[in-house]
C-alpha cells in the first residue's frame, strides 16, 4: 500500500501534478461522455443478453397456455391461438399441488438448515484446525463428489431401505444433508478469513465453537447465502432422489407429482407440464430476487488488515 | 570442548513435551467434534455405498444378488471397449470446451453485476433463472431453437450470410457444441453467484489503493482481484471440472447420447450398461474409471493450488 | 494390511446388501383372506390395472389386489431397486420383454409352466426361458396402419385395402402429399427405431439381430429416408428439433398415414372426444408388408408387437402362490380379454368375441377393414427374449438415431453397428 498522495489518473495520462488531488468518489456528472456511452452499451448488452437467458422460459409460460397438441409444431410458434387457462386450473384443482408443495418446501428447509449448520460447521474443522491425516480426509470427502450418483444408488438404497427409512421424507433429508459440497465451499470461504481474528479471540479466552459461531458465521455471510440458496434450489428441483424412495404419492414432491399428473406410459401434456413447472419455478424467484443482496453484501470487513 | 548431552537424552525440558503432546490431542478431539456431525451422516450414507459400488467393479453382480468374484476382468473388457473408449473421448472434449468457457462467462457476469447499480438484481435473477428452469422445459426449449430448418438460430445465422448453418443437435458433429452451449447457458448463473459471494472477500482497501496508484480496471483485476479470489476460484474449478466429467441429465434428456455415439458421456455410458443392459458390475468398473479421472485431476488441482498458496 | 481389511469390509458388505436382497418369507400362511400386491404405472390414467383387480375379485373373493404406483418412464429402474432392496411387489408386472432374462436369470420370477393359457393366446412365447414359462401375457399391441378417410378423400386417392407393400404404401404417400398441396403430409413416420426396425425385424427374411447381421435393415431405411426425401412425411431432423408426437401430427391431421401399434386407438378416441385432436374419420390398415406372399385379406399381414404380461415374485410368500397363479390364469383368461378390450386396450387374445367388444366402443372405427386388421396378425416379437437384447437393441438405437439424422450413411452405419455388436455382445 502506497504512502505517497497520487492524484487519481484520467483515461489518457496522469493529471499534471499542480492541480488538487481528488480523493473522494468520482460523481456522477464527472464522467466523459465516452464513459457515458460505454454505461449505455453496457445497459444495452446485459439487456439482450437477459433476453436470451429468459426466452426459453418465457416461451415454457406461453406454451403452459396453449392446449396440449399445439406446443409442438413446425415451424415453432411463440403466442397460443387462444388462450387456455384452464390448465392453471386444473393443476390447482384436480392434481394434489398442496400436498407437494408441502412436502418439497419441507424437504427443502430442513435439508438446506441441516446441510448449510452441519457443512460449516465441519468445514471450521478442516480450514482453522490442523491434525494429522486431515488433507488426506478432505480429499476423501471431495473424491465422493467424483463419483456419479447412479452408480452407487442401488447400494445405497438398499441400505436406507433396510434402516426402514425408505418411503419416508426422512431418506431425502438424510440423503441430501451430508454432502461434501457445503463442507467444501465453507471451507474455502473460511481460508480467506484472517488468522489474526481467531488468534485474538482465543487470547481473549474464546473456545473454537465460540470462535465459529461469533467470527466465522458472521464473516461469511455472503458464502452461508449461496450455499443456502443453492442447497434449496437443489433439493427443491430434485427429480431422481425422491422418485426412487418416495412411492407413497401423499410423499410427492412437486416434480415427482407433475410428472406423473401430465403423463402416462406414451404421451406426456406438455402444457399441463409447463403451467405446473411454472408455478414451481415463482417461489424460487421470490426467494432470489429477494436474498440475492446476501451474495454482495456481509458485515463490513473494515478494520481487517491485508 | 562443548559438553554435550546424551544422544539419547530430550532436547526440550522433561515438563513441555506431554504438555504439548496433551494439546495437541484436544486440538485433534475438538476439531474432531466439528467434523463429526457432518462425517457420520457422510460416512454411513455416501462412503459405505460408495465402498461397495468399489468392490462390485470387481465381480460380475446382476444387482440381484449374484456376484461371483471376476477381478480385473471388467477393467480388461473396459479398455478393449469401443464405446467407454469414444464416452471417454466425448467426455473429455465436452470437458475441455465446458468448464474454461463456464468460468469465463461467469467470471464476467460476477464481474459485471458486483455493484449497486439500478437493476443490477433484476439481471442477477434473470443469470440465475436458466439454473432453476426444470430440466425437461430447457431440453425442449433448446431442441427447438436448434432446429436445423426452422429454428430461430439458423434463421439468424442465415440472416447474417451462412448458406449452410450447421445442424447442431441433428448433427454428429455440432451435437457436441450445442450441448456445451445450452449447459454453459445453464451454469452460468450458478457459478456467477459462487465467484460472486468470492468476490466480497477482496478487501475494498486494496482496490482504493491500486486506484490511487494508478492501476486501470484491467491491472487491477490481474493484480487485485485475481489473487485474493484463489481460493473461490480453485473451488470453482475443481467443482466444475469434476461436474463436467460426470455431466449426465443435461445431454440424457436432449440428445440421449446422439445422433449414433456422438454425445455418448460416461455417465451415460454407465447408466446403460447398469440400468438397461443389467451389468452392475461392468457399469461399477466404468464408475471406479470415472472417478480415477476426476481424483486425478482434482489431486493435480489440489498441488497446483497448494504451492500457489505456499 | 489395510488392503485386507479393506477388502473384508468390502465383502462383510457385499455380502450383507445380498443377504437383504434375499430376505423375503417363506412363511406358510394360513388359508384365508390373501392381499397381493401388484406393480402398475400411471394408474389414474392407466384403467387396466383396476379393470384387471376388480375383475379378479369378483371372482374370487377372498383375495384383495392391491396396486402399487412406479414411475412409467423409470419403471424398470425402480422395480430393479425395490427386488434388489426385497420390497418388490408379488405380481410384477412385465412391462418390457428386454427385462425378463435379467430377472429370469436374477431369480426374481417363480416358474408358471403350470399355469394354463387359453388357446391362440399371442406373445406367451416371449416368456419361455430355456423351456420354461416365466410370466403371462395379458395384453398384446400390434403395429397396424392408421389412416385418415378424410383426407384421403380430399387427396382424392384410394383408402388402404390390406393389399400394400411397402412400395405401395410409399406411391399412396406420395400421391396424397400431392392431392394435399401442402394441407398435410402422406404419412407420419415417429422417431422411435421399432418404426423402421420393428418392422425389418419381423417382415425380413431370416431376420436375427442376435446373430449380430443386420444387413436387412438397409431395404427399410432406403425406404424411410425416400419417403422423407420425397417430402411425403416431416424428415427426422425436424421432428426430433420440433418433438413432434405423433398423436399431434395424426390427430390434428397434419398426417395421413400412421403407423403405430394399437393402444393408439383409445387415445385417439379420448382425444376425439375431448376436442384434442380433430374430429375425421379414419380407420386401421393392416402394415405393409414385405413382399405381396403376405398381403390381402386373405392371408395374414405379418407385423411386431411385444406383449405385456405378469409374472410372480420368487419370494412371494408360499400361502399366496395359488392365489397368484389364479390371478395370472384370470388375467390371460376370456373373461379378462373381453374386460379389458371393453376400454380399449388390445388383450393377448384377440378372438372374434373380444374383437366385437373392442368396436363396440363408441368412436371405435366400424369398417370390416379395422376389424380384420385387429383380429387377423402374425405378430412377431419386438424384443428376442434374451440377456443380450438390451445390448444388441442399444446398439441399433445408436445406428438408428445416426442413419435417420444422416450423420451417417445406410451401409457404413450398419457395418459400425455390426462391429460394435461383436464387441460388445455376446452374440449366437
Amino acid at each position: 500500500m502506497t504512502e505517497v498522495m497520487v492524484p487519481p489518473a484520467k483515461k489518457r495520462g496522469l493529471r499534471p501534478l499542480t492541480e488538487p488531488a481528488q480523493d473522494a468518489p468520482r460523481r456522477r456528472d464527472e464522467r466523459t461522455p465516452g464513459e457515458k456511452a460505454a454505461r449505455v452499451l453496457g445497459y444495452t448488452l446485459l439487456m439482450l443478453f437477459a433476453i436470451g437467458l429468459l426466452a426459453p422460459f418465457a416461451w415454457m409460460v406461453l406454451s403452459s397456455l396453449k392446449s396440449a397438441n399445439e406446443v409442438f409444431s413446425v415451424p415453432v410458434t411463440w403466442l397460443p391461438e387462444v388462450f387456455i387457462w384452464s390448465n392453471y386450473v386444473e393443476i390447482w384443482s384436480e392434481s394434489n399441488m398442496l400436498v407437494w408443495i408441502r412436502n418439497t418446501l419441507f424437504l427443502a428447509v430442513v435439508v438446506t438448515f441441516l446441510q448449510v449448520l452441519t457443512g460449516s460447521f465441519a468445514a471450521y474443522g478442516f480450514s482453522k484446525m490442523k491434525f494429522r491425516g486431515r488433507d488426506m480426509l478432505f480429499l476423501l470427502y471431495v473424491g465422493t463428489i467424483a463419483v456419479p450418483w447412479q452408480s452407487y444408488m442401488i447400494p445405497q438404497f438398499i441400505l436406507l431401505s433396510n434402516l426402514k427409512v425408505s418411503n419416508t421424507l426422512w431418506a431425502i433429508v438424510f440423503l441430501q444433508t451430508f454432502s461434501a459440497f457445503g463442507v467444501f465451499l465453507m471451507k474455502q470461504f473460511y481460508e480467506t478469513i484472517p488468522e489474526d481474528l481467531s488468534e485474538a479471540a482465543r487470547l481473549d479466552g474464546l473456545s473454537e465453537y465460540a470462535i465459529w459461531r461469533r467470527i466465522m458465521l458472521p464473516l461469511s455471510v455472503p458464502a452461508l447465502a449461496s450455499l443456502t440458496l443453492l442447497t434449496f434450489v437443489n433439493t427443491w428441483n430434485d427429480y431422481l432422489g425422491p422418485l426412487i424412495y418416495l412411492r407413497d404419492p401423499d410423499l410427492w414432491t412437486i416434480q415427482l407429482g407433475l410428472k406423473s399428473f401430465v403423463s402416462n406410459l406414451y404421451d406426456t401434456d406438455y402444457a399441463l407440464l409447463f403451467a405446473g413447472l411454472t408455478i414451481s419455478v415463482i417461489p424460487i424467484a421470490i426467494i432470489f430476487m429477494l436474498g440475492q443482496r446476501f451474495f454482495v453484501e456481509g458485515i463490513a470487513t473494515s478494520g481487517l488488515k491485508g | 570442548m562443548a559438553i554435550t548431552a546424551a544422544p539419547d537424552a530430550p532436547v526440550a525440558p522433561p515438563r513441555k513435551r506431554p504438555q504439548r503432546a496433551r494439546a495437541r490431542r484436544r486440538n485433534t478431539l475438538i476439531a474432531w467434534s466439528f467434523i463429526l456431525p457432518n462425517f457420520i451422516g457422510f460416512g454411513s450414507l455416501t462412503l459405505v455405498p460408495i465402498i461397495v459400488l468399489f468392490y462390485m467393479s470387481f465381480t460380475n453382480w446382476n444387482v440381484f444378488g449374484k456376484a461371483d468374484w471376476v477381478g480385473l476382468a471388467n477393467f480388461e473388457r473396459l479398455l478393449g471397449d469401443g464405446s467407454f473408449q469414444i464416452a471417454f473421448g466425448n467426455t473429455l472434449y465436452y470437458s475441455a470446451l465446458h468448464i474454461p468457457l463456464t468460468i469465463l462467462v461467469s467470471l464476467t457476469l460476477a464481474l459485471l453485476l458486483n455493484n449497486k447499480l439500478r437493476g443490477v438484481a433484476f439481471f442477477r435473477t434473470a443469470a440465475f433463472f436458466p439454473y432453476i428452469t426444470s430440466i425437461v422445459a430447457i431440453a425442449v426449449v433448446w431442441n427447438l431453437m436448434f432446429s436445423p430448418d426452422y429454428g430461430p438460430i439458423n434463421e439468424i445465422l442465415r440472416f447474417v450470410g451462412f448458406a449452410e448453418p450447421p445442424g447442431w443437435l441433428t448433427s454428429a458433429d455440432w451435437a457436441m457444441p450445442a450441448v456445451v452451449i445450452v449447459s454453459t447457458w445453464r451454469d452460468m448463473g450458478y457459478y456467477m453467484i459462487l465467484f460472486l459471494a468470492g468476490l466480497q472477500t477482496v478487501p475494498r482497501e486494496l482496490h482504493e489503493a491500486a486506484r490511487v496508484d494508478g492501476a486501470g480496471v484491467i491491472q487491477r483485476f490481474f493484480n487485485v482481484t485475481l489473487p485474493c479470489l484463489r481460493p473461490t476460484m480453485f473451488f470453482v474449478t475443481v467443482i466444475l471440472t469434476i461436474n463436467s466429467f460426470k455431466i449426465f441429465d443435461l445431454i440424457l434428456v436432449m440428445t440421449e447420447g446422439g445422433p449414433g455415439q456422438s454425445t455418448l458421456v460416461l455417465s451415460q455410458f454407465i447408466y446403460r450398461k447398469g440400468f438397461e443392459e443389467s451389468q452392475f458390475g461392468y457399469a461399477s468398473a466404468a464408475s471406479v474409471a470415472l472417478f480415477f479421472l476426476c481424483i486425478t485431476v482434482t489431486v493435480a488441482q489440489f498441488l497446483w493450488n497448494k504451492r500457489r498458496s505456499a | 494390511m489395510k488392503r485386507n481389511i479393506a477388502a473384508a469390509v468390502g465383502l462383510a458388505l457385499a455380502a450383507s446388501l445380498t443377504l437383504a436382497s434375499c430376505s423375503g418369507g417363506t412363511t406358510e400362511t394360513p388359508d384365508g383372506p390373501v392381499t397381493l400386491s401388484l406393480s402398475g404405472w400411471s394408474i389414474d390414467t392407466t384403467p387396466e390395472f383396476q379393470v384387471l383387480a376388480d375383475g379378479f375379485e369378483a371372482k374370487y373373493p377372498d383375495v384383495t389386489v392391491e396396486l402399487k404406483e412406479y414411475d412409467a418412464g423409470e419403471y424398470n429402474t425402480l422395480l430393479t431397486a425395490d427386488l434388489a432392496a426385497g420390497s418388490g411387489p408379488d405380481i410384477i408386472t412385465q412391462k418390457e420383454v428386454k427385462y425378463v432374462p435379467t430377472l429370469q436369470e436374477g431369480g426374481q420370477l417363480l416358474d408358471v409352466s403350470d399355469v394354463e393359457l387359453p388357446d391362440g393366446i399371442g406373445g406367451a412365447s416371449s416368456y419361455i426361458v430355456d423351456g420354461v414359462s416365466y410370466a403371462v401375457p395379458y395384453r398384446q399391441d400390434s403395429w397396424v396402419l392408421y389412416y385418415n378417410m378424410d383426407l384421403f378423400d380430399q387427396a382424392g386417392v384410394d383408402y388402404p385395402d390390406g393389399s400394400w407393400t411397402w412400395d405401395d404404401y410409399a406411391d399412396a404417400a406420395a400421391e396424397v402429399t400431392d392431392g394435399l398441396a401442402g394441407a398435410a403430409k402422406g404419412a407420419y413416420l415417429h422417431r422411435w427405431q421399432s418404426t423402421t426396425q420393428g418392422f425389418a425385424n419381423a417382415q425380413a427374411p431370416n431376420a436375427d439381430i442376435l446373430s449380430g447381421d443386420f444387413g436387412h435393415f438397409a431395404g427399410y431405411y432406403e425406404n424411410v429416408l425416400a419417403l422423407q426425401d420425397a417430402g411425403s412425411q416431416v424428415d427426422f431432423n425436424t421432428s426430433s428439433a420440433n418433438q413432434l408426437s405423433y398423436q399431434g401430427e395424426f390427430g390434428t391431421q397434419k398426417a395421413a398415414m400412421l403407423p403405430m401399434g394399437t393402444w393408439y386407438v383409445a387415445t385417439l378416441i379420448a382425444q376425439q372426444e375431448s376436442g384434442d385432436a380433430d374430429d375425421f374419420a379414419w380407420g386401421i390398415a393392416p402394415a405393409p408388408q414385405f413382399s405381396s406372399s403376405t398381403t390381402g385379406t386373405d392371408k395374414t399381414p405379418v407385423t411386431f408387437g411385444d406383449p405385456t404380461g405378469f409374472g410372480i415374485n420368487a419370494n412371494i410368500d408360499e400361502g399366496k402362490i395359488q392365489a397368484a397363479k389364479d390371478f395370472l390364469a384370470y388375467a390371460a383368461s376370456e373373461e379378462a380379454a373381453q374386460a379389458l378390450a371393453a376400454i380399449g386396450i388390445t388383450p393377448a387374445l384377440t378372438n372374434d368375441a373380444v374383437v366385437e367388444t373392442y368396436f363396440a366402443v363408441a368412436g371405435a372405427p366400424t369398417d370390416e377393414l379395422s376389424k380384420f386388421t385387429y383380429a387377423e396378425h402374425d405378430t412377431k416379437p419386438e424384443n428376442p427374449t434374451s440377456n443380450q437384447a438390451a445390448i444388441v437393441q442399444g446398439i441399433l438405437g445408436d445406428m438408428h438415431s445416426a442413419i435417420m439424422s444422416e450423420s451417417e450413411a445406410i451401409d457404413s452405419a450398419i457395418e459400425n453397428a455390426e462391429k460394435r455388436a461383436e464387441n460388445e455382445a455376446d452374440l449366437n
